[in-house]
């Protein structure tokens, strides 16, 4: 390839990606933020993981009672706070 | 094809440019809702775009660059001296790496093919992603600003052409190079989008921890590249070098392993941001550093820093990448500060005793080691600045230090899957222990009575005494992590009324992240038994005339003869050797050595004979000038393969942790 052919490969290259990025489209992802209650609901999702993890250890024998019973009511308390709020935030 | 290679990079440059000042402006609009000519999104939108397009122009860079060294079009200086006419052509593109340019296009292309992928897929979440995309633009605008002003792959050569090129480095000649360097540069460039995620979701106060879901994979599979290429490069040294090892602490090496350390140990801490919303704080340091030492690597790679037999470069552009470096570091650090509130933990550490302190030691021995490899790798550096003499530290001194931290380590990988969240009780820990601990005492006592004795010949053997401990260890932490298995499967064999064969593959599948993970950790303890059988190497050296034999273990080897080749890229030079082994003649194996033509540069091929026990590494070191007889040096190294295997393991164990686990809701999970 001559230095020539190669400049004129090199504009046509140019242009066809300018045209893509500059192309004018309507249609674009809207940037909103995350909401509170999508938030929340992440996290829900996240503490049922870790009470699913909780229960399946303890059946696994990992855990002594009295252990997995603190644990679990340390986890359900935090899912009935976290539950309150997203019903609140939904009535609302 | 050098006019339209060199317009590629630079069109490419100036999209990537574009990339960073839109979307960070459009960013800024979004931010503040200051009212502009052009809609805020649309103006990002344009900015992802412009990311594409830029690597569709990387892309036909890199292409030019393949497309010279193949039509030996050697009035492109880098490809006059990285090929060769009679280059095999699987050579001829591992040429367009094995160079200083050639590896920053590399570099440059993968990066654009990363941020092409995240670009496609920004609708997961597109404000992150375009926080991301900008930050990644960032990155390739300093790539790319190396590629034109610096370090430019097409530049010309003044005068004559020559009728034939300088040919490719000979320790490169090999099949393993062909793979090796792009997959570690995927390692290495791939840490630049967790990186990007963290930073982008850092500066908006992205809320909640999804940016970690978001971005596990590209963590996973970015590790996973990384560690594929330490492996490959140690098998490569070992397979290459002809010094009977496999890692030698250079620093090349060094800069390998440090971005893996810190990479290890951000997936282990991000689990407790994850789960427990702890370590956020932590968490982005961790990121920051990796991204960092990723850099550093690269630098010492290309940048001629240090001297190494893998640094295939001496230049200037390491003053680049120290100004690039100190630039990010800035960024990240007064953009740590800034935002330090919403770095906050949820939750404080409870006991000494769980398995969030669990993570939390095993994150601070990664680091300890990787400040260790760091001080040594650039200590020649600081005391050559200092006081004005080199001082290097030698293989011995890395030994010393990392080989009882590592120990720790194994251990630490043992006691953690054991111990449960937030807090233990004695009860549990007994529970949990015992078998492992019985295990352990067991291994320790069986190598004891094999002879793995520390107190050899009323001396204190140390290689020994940390032999003894590895093969303990692992021999504990395997049952550990077995007795996981097994309990895990236990309960679906309960639970279905299925075989444990099949709840054990079933449990696999539930907790794909889980059991893949231990899965790699069995891997790591295979490596460490494999690493321990290293105090057992030994070496005969001897010059054999014709039927001479020379003896190793239980190998007997016999010089029945040498023998030639020649091609048109080098000539080669073997020795042929019968291997006995109890008296039956059981293979025969073929060191050599060749000459490349080009070059004159010659090059060693060593022949290994693997087997589970142990390799038989034979190496020959050429003609005795007086007695014209070969040098032959043999090497008996135990449990070689099984560094191999376990590395094979670590890399299934990590796929199997990249596919989407699936809960059954019947099984009461």
């Amino acid at each position: 390839m001559t230095e020539t052919m190669g400049m004129i490969a090199g504009v046509l290259l140019l242009i066809a990606l300018l045209a893509y990025t500059f192309w004018p489209e309507n249609v674009f992802a809207s940037q909103r933020e995350k909401t509170r209650l999508e938030y929340l609901l992440e996290r829900k999702e996240q503490l049922n993981e870790n009470l699913r993890d909780l229960n399946f250890e303890f059946k696994a024998g990992k855990y002594p009672e009295e252990d997995f019973k603190a644990q679990r009511s340390q986890l359900e308390n935090e899912t009935a706070r976290l539950m309150a709020e997203i019903e609140f935030l939904q009535r609302a | 094809m050098a006019a339209f290679g060199s317009f590629a990079l630079l069109v490419a440059l100036a999209l990537a440019a574009y990339n960073l000042l839109a979307g960070a402006l459009a960013l800024r609009l979004l931010a503040t809702g200051q009212p502009a000519r052009i809609s805020p999104e649309r103006l990002a939108d344009t900015a992802r775009r412009a990311g594409i397009a830029g690597f569709a122009a990387i892309t036909a860079a890199a292409f030019a660059l393949a497309w010279a060294a193949f039509t030996n079009d050697f009035s492109i200086t880098y490809i006059l001296e990285h090929s060769n006419r009679a280059l095999p052509a699987a050579y001829k593109f591992s040429a367009l790496w094995s160079g200083q340019e050639g590896s920053l296009v590399l570099w440059a292309w993968l990066l654009g093919a990363y941020g092409f992928v995240l670009r496609l897929t920004h609708k997961t979440d597109v404000r992150l992603y375009a926080y991301a995309g900008a930050i990644l633009a960032g990155i390739q605008v300093f790539f790319l600003a190396v590629l034109n002003f610096a370090a430019p792959p097409f530049a010309l050569l003044k005068g004559v052409i020559p009728e034939d090129g300088n040919g490719l480095n000979p320790l490169l000649q090999y099949p393993e190079m062909v793979i090796h360097p792009p997959i570690l540069y995927l390692g290495y460039v791939g840490f630049s989008v967790p990186f990007a995620f963290a930073l982008g979701a850092l500066m908006m106060r992205y809320p909640g921890e999804k940016w970690i879901k978001i971005t596990r994979a590209w963590t996973m599979v970015t590790w996973l590249f990384l560690t594929c290429g330490v492996f490959l490069g140690m098998h490569w040294a070992y397979a290459v070098l002809g010094w009977g090892g496999y890692w030698g602490w250079d620093p090349v090496e060094n800069a390998s392993l440090m971005p893996w350390l810190t990479g290890t140990a951000f997936l282990h801490s991000v689990m407790m941001q994850e789960k427990k919303g702890m370590m956020k704080g932590w968490n982005v340091g961790l990121i920051f550093s990796t991204f960092l030492l990723t850099m550093l690597g690269t630098m010492l790679t290309r940048g001629g820093l240090v001297s190494s037999v893998h640094a295939f470069a001496e230049s200037s552009i390491g003053n680049w990448f120290m100004a690039f470096m100190v630039m990010v570091a800035a960024v990240c650090i007064f953009t740590y500060i800034l935002q330090r509130d919403h770095l906050r933990s949820e939750q404080q550490v409870e006991s000494l005793v769980s398995r969030e302190s669990s993570f939390l030691f095993n994150n601070l021995v990664l680091l300890a080691v990787c400040f260790v490899i760091v001080w040594g790798t650039l200590y020649p550096v600081l005391s050559e600045y200092i006081e004005g003499a080199k001082v290097t530290y030698d293989a011995a001194w890395y030994n010393r230090v990392f080989v009882p931290i590592g120990l720790f380590l194994i251990f630490l990988m043992g006691v953690g899957p054991l111990l449960p969240w937030r807090s233990t009780s004695f009860r549990s820990i007994r529970r949990n222990f015992v078998l492992p601990v019985i295990a352990l005492w067991v291994a320790v006592i069986g190598c004891l009575l094999a002879g793995v004795r520390p107190w050899r010949d009323g001396a204190f053997d140390r290689g020994y005494f940390y032999a003894l401990v590895a093969f303990g260890l692992a021999a504990g932490v395997l049952t550990a992590i077995g007795s996981e298995f097994w309990r895990g499967a236990r309960v679906i064999a309960r639970q279905s009324g299925r075989n444990y064969f099949w709840a054990t593959f079933e449990l696999i599948r539930r907790n794909t992240r889980r059991y893949g993970g231990y899965m790699v950790h069995i891997g790591v303890v295979i490596v460490a038994i494999g690493l321990a059988g290293s105090t057992f190497n030994r070496s005969v050296e001897k010059e054999l005339a014709l039927n001479d034999k020379l003896v190793i273990g239980p190998y007997t080897l016999q010089f029945v003869g040498p023998t030639q080749d020649t091609n048109a890229n080098y000539d080669s030079e073997y020795a042929q050797l019968d291997v006995y082994r109890a008296g039956k003649n059981q293979l025969q194996m073929t060191p050599g050595k060749r000459v490349y033509l080009v070059s004159g540069q010659p090059q060693t091929m060593v022949a290994i004979h693997a087997i589970v026990a142990w390799d038989l590494y034979v190496v020959y070191e050429g003609v005795n000038p007086d007695t014209g007889q070969p040098i032959i040096k043999a090497f008996l190294n135990p449990l070689v393969s099984w560094i191999w295997g376990g590395a094979l393991l670590m890399i299934i164990g990590t796929l199997v942790a990249l596919t989407p686990k699936q809960w059954t809701v019947n099984s009461g999970q």
